[in-house]
């Protein structure tokens, strides 16, 4: 076990959050922020749908896949940019509730 | 006995011959195996396993049916089940799988270091499993009904038994596999008739391209029939209302004990975001066709029902009459059936499209299939999370800690068998539709577990009197709204019992940190173990130095 300096680990803390924190503004904006004017999208047609309504029933479950999907390959790539290995963590987490 | 009859019947027993097949094959030996299946299983089956756990009867069942009376209101439930899924991915999977507990309550009674706050959540488990459990029962209730041509109450009482042996039976390691199986009936079934209503309609086989025009035309025949407008916002609840329910089922989804405990089976973190996705993508595919779904049956509906002379209905209509779900009326006498005189539960939509757009006795028996396996493999991980949080939580960890293996699996299988009987009497008489009565069980999860996880997960001074005085203060406010605007006609902002989950939310996590500031902190090692948290399986905080393993 090696120490390693606490700004390198506040770093890869703040990186992800960061990450979080920009895919929970999109997440809110097609979402609720759609709904909150859903009014003034009701002339707007998309695909045959009034706009609202093609956010609500497609748009926003689209975008909510593939942010996870984008936020799984980025954690990979800061993980890596880390030096965690995947192997080291299934091994370090492996039996871990059991051993209570 | 028709044709019908057997060829769904034969369908069903076929698809249910797999599932236990499986569940044999993989039955469970030891209790580890019983609660989380041993871990390392693959993101994307465990994908698959979280979809099939996930899409109840309400969604599979329930929310096309919901869709298509709400028209866009209905769309608050398309966002709140899928978008909770970024709040779960985000913020509480990946480090619950870190921490590494067997059960949700486990988790709540470590890092809270408190045995009382470990029985609330155990007793929040059972109540929102129980909640969640009567709409799957009664889902099952419509399936069995009409299948049988009985009444849906004994439908129910059918499914009661099925559940109760077949839960009982496996454990999660037979119903990891088990409900890998049933997602892909399940979907199948689903979209099948989409597809072939879509091909009907509008000539183009893929319905989530070509519903548009379906949705574009409603504008037109709603005026000529004088009914409310299917895309406009708004005009069966408040804006309020609309948001408060997204609200509660977003925050309801990262709260769900049933739902979490499957992210413990997946080996680390990593594992944990791509199961999260994995997840999601499967889900969607289903969450995105629902709306079609909706709109389809009520193009067909207004098209080829409404107007018709009563006496000359199509024969499906009586069928579904028997069951109590479908009532028609010539309330103006005139021998033809308007939209108005129509009163059709959004629980019979998806089970009775096959029949409307006449997709032939396969088809209406697959469907019946894969509803089966909706109702059945939610109900089977909610009994397992009602079973573990009272067979390990309460009784293990709290009265027993000296239980043998088998005495702890004897009582996990009795509590089972009871709470699926107890959940099959509330479900006799459903206190409302699948769709409202699973908003409840989210309701009560937003207000419980929601704020103790994230802020148990994020914010180390949180404590265990902070903890519990946050479960209680969201438990009492929760099931306090729901009733009082249930049964007592109160509301805030027009937002009814299903967007309950906001006020919740809001006072546990106001309870929760106003209570954990004026106690003490929490002791030095849980600090450390939370603060532990925001780092991979490799780095750990020790002594307040970060360090690599």
């Amino acid at each position: 076990m090696k120490q390693i300096d606490k700004k390198v680990a506040d770093a890869y803390f703040r990186e992800r959050v960061r990450l979080i924190v920009i895919f929970f503004i999109i997440w809110f904006i097609v979402s609720f922020g759609v709904v909150m004017f859903a009014e003034s999208f009701k002339n707007m047609t998309f695909n045959g749908f009034p706009f609202h309504y093609f956010m609500g029933a497609q748009g926003a479950v689209v975008t909510f896949i593939v942010l996870l999907f984008i936020n799984a390959k980025v954690s990979d790539n800061i993980d890596k940019k880390y030096g965690i290995s995947e192997e080291k963590n299934e091994q370090l987490s492996a039996g871990k509730a059991l051993d209570h | 006995m028709d044709t019908q009859f057997l060829v769904s019947l034969s369908i069903i027993i076929a698809s249910f011959a797999l599932y236990i097949g499986i569940a044999i094959y993989n039955k469970a030996k030891e209790t580890s195996d019983f609660y989380v299946a041993g871990r390392g299983i693959s993101p994307f089956s465990n994908g698959m396993a979280i979809a099939a756990d996930w899409m109840s009867a309400a969604s599979f069942i329930g929310m096309a049916g919901t869709i298509m009376l709400l028209g866009y209101d209905g769309l608050a439930y398309i966002m709140g089940w899928t978008g909770g899924y970024l709040l779960l991915t985000f913020l509480l999977a990946p480090q619950l799988r870190k921490y590494g507990r067997y059960t949700v309550p486990e988790f709540i009674g470590d890092r809270y270091e408190s045995h009382t706050a470990r029985m609330i959540a155990a007793l929040c488990t059972i109540i929102i499993s129980f909640v969640y459990s009567i709409g799957q029962l009664s889902g099952s209730g419509v399936v069995i009904g009409r299948l049988l041509e009985v009444d849906a109450k004994v439908g129910t009482m059918i499914g009661v038994v099925l559940i109760a042996f077949y839960a009982a039976f496996g454990g999660m390691k037979g119903i990891t596999w088990t409900q890998v199986a049933q997602y892909i009936i399940l979907i199948i079934a689903y979209l099948i008739p989409v597809v072939f209503m879509s091909l009907q309609l509008t000539g183009n086989p893929i319905p989530w391209l070509s519903y548009g025009k379906i949705v574009g035309q409603f504008q037109e025949l709603d005026q000529q029939l004088g009914i409310s407008q299917y895309t406009d916002p708004f005009l069966k609840g408040s804006k309020w209302q609309f948001l408060a329910l997204m609200f509660t089922l977003m925050a309801g989804t990262a709260g769900l004990p049933h739902v979490i405990v499957r992210f413990y089976t997946v080996s680390t973190m990593k594992a944990a975001r791509w199961s999260g996705a994995w997840a999601l993508l499967f889900i969607g595919l289903l969450y995105l066709s629902a709306p079609a779904y909706a709109a389809f049956s009520r193009f067909i509906l207004i098209k080829n029902v409404v107007g018709q002379k009563i006496t000359e209905l199509p024969a499906w209509t009586e069928k579904w009459i028997n069951t109590g779900k479908l009532q028609i009326a010539d309330a103006n006498g005139d021998g033809i059936l308007q939209w108005q005189e129509m009163v059709i539960s959004n629980d019979i939509v998806v089970m009775a499209t096959p029949e409307i757009a006449n997709l032939g006795m396969f088809v209406i028996g697959l469907v019946a299939a894969g509803a089966m396996a909706a109702a059945l493999s939610t109900a089977g991980g909610l009994m397992i999370a009602i079973s573990s949080s009272f067979a390990h939580d309460i009784y293990y960890r709290i009265l027993r800690p000296n239980a043998s293996e088998q005495n702890r699996l004897l009582v996990a299988r009795i509590s089972i068998v009871a709470a699926t009987v107890l959940a099959g009497l509330v479900a006799l008489n459903p206190p409302g539709v699948i769709t409202q009565i699973v908003a409840w069980a989210f309701a009560i999860a937003a207000s419980t577990f929601f704020p103790a996880l994230v802020l148990g997960v994020w914010w180390k001074r949180s404590n265990a009197a902070g903890a519990i005085a946050g479960m209680l203060v969201g438990l009492v406010v929760s099931l306090g709204y729901i009733l009082a605007a249930k049964y007592g006609g109160f509301s805030v902002a027009g937002i009814v019992d299903t967007g309950a989950g906001i006020f919740g939310a809001i006072a546990a996590i106001a309870a929760n940190v106003v209570v954990s500031l004026m106690t003490k902190e929490p002791s030095q090692s849980v600090q450390e173990e939370v603060y532990d948290l925001r780092y991979p399986e490799q780095m750990t905080y020790k002594d307040g130095q970060v360090w690599m393993r």
